[in-house]
């Protein structure tokens, strides 16, 4: 069933099909909150307040108009207001001994290694450049649809995007040159 | 990641987008949706009501203390009660700070 289809079933109080819409976002939504708070478990709680809050405000969303990204807003709202309540910070921290060379045992082992720089280069960024290149190259929105899910012109989520992926490549590609 | 790609380039890039799809895999996604959903259908707690409420609670409130406000601000005739600088320093009498003497001395306007 397409998605304006459901989320009007949704409307109408069909559980069945909000449990629908909760399936097919699920990770999306839970990758997005994790963009914002780092933590997973934080990022779940984050996550299903955000299915919560969307369920409640159903009666607001204009099925004419893709139901992603008015639910991305939501999602990037509650994980926002999440990270400003948290007293005590519980980022993932880093093995640093594992950073800037060493044995690699194998490729699952350097691919973690890679992984846990990657997360920690994304923590680097402001949360609106996290959250801009995640939305884009992870989740595949348009310029427009982030613009619209950050409630910020096109043309910064454009200039967040790219010094985003400037900071991440050149990550990358040291990794890569490694021997 | 694409060697040929622009800094300002519309598509998405797809090495950078899978390694940070890894870098933030979610954990088990069944668990996750039975979870949410087992949160949606259950009854709102009490405390949940009242909060519901409460809003519809103070706004009517703070309705009810405008129309109160205004209904004594009626009796009273307040609107014709004027105080002027003199009056505050008769009714001060002799223990009037200078500066409200001094103020009393310019014409009211």
């Amino acid at each position: 069933m397409d998605e304006p289809r459901l989320a009007a079933r949704a409307q109408a109080g069909d559980r069945t099909a909000f449990g629908e819409l909760v399936e097919r976002y699920a990770d999306q939504a839970r990758r997005v909150a994790r963009a914002v708070l780092q933590d997973p478990d934080d990022a779940d709680d984050a996550a299903q307040d955000a299915f919560l809050a969307a369920l409640v405000k159903l009666k607001q969303y204009d099925a004419a108009r893709p139901f992603g990204p008015w639910l991305m807003r939501i999602v990037a709202n509650a994980a926002t207001d999440r990270r400003r309540r948290r007293t005590v910070r519980r980022a993932e921290m880093l093995d640093e001994g594992h950073i800037g060379g060493g044995p690699q045992p194998d490729a699952i082992a350097e691919r973690a290694v890679l992984l846990g720089r990657l997360r920690k280069a994304l923590a680097e960024l402001p949360e609106r450049r996290r959250l801009a290149v995640v939305l884009f190259d992870v989740e595949g929105y348009a310029h427009a649809e982030i613009a619209e899910i950050l409630g910020m012109p096109e043309g910064t989520v454009r200039s967040e995007v790219f010094h985003a992926r400037r900071h991440l490549r050149t990550l990358l590609a040291d990794w890569r040159d490694q021997p | 990641m694409k060697d040929s790609m622009t800094p300002f380039d519309s598509r998405p890039d797809p090495v950078l987008g899978a390694a940070l799809r890894d870098a933030l895999a979610p954990g088990d996604s069944a668990a996750f949706v039975a979870r949410v959903l087992v949160a949606a259908n259950r009854p709102a707690a009490p405390l949940d009501v009242l909060a519901g409420w409460s809003r519809l609670g103070i706004a009517a409130a703070v309705l009810v203390a405008l129309f109160a406000g205004m209904a004594v601000g009626r009796d009273t005739g307040a609107e014709d009660a004027e105080t002027t600088s003199q009056d505050v320093v008769i009714m001060a009498g002799a223990e009037a700070p200078a500066a409200i003497t001094l103020l009393a001395s310019f014409p009211e306007r």
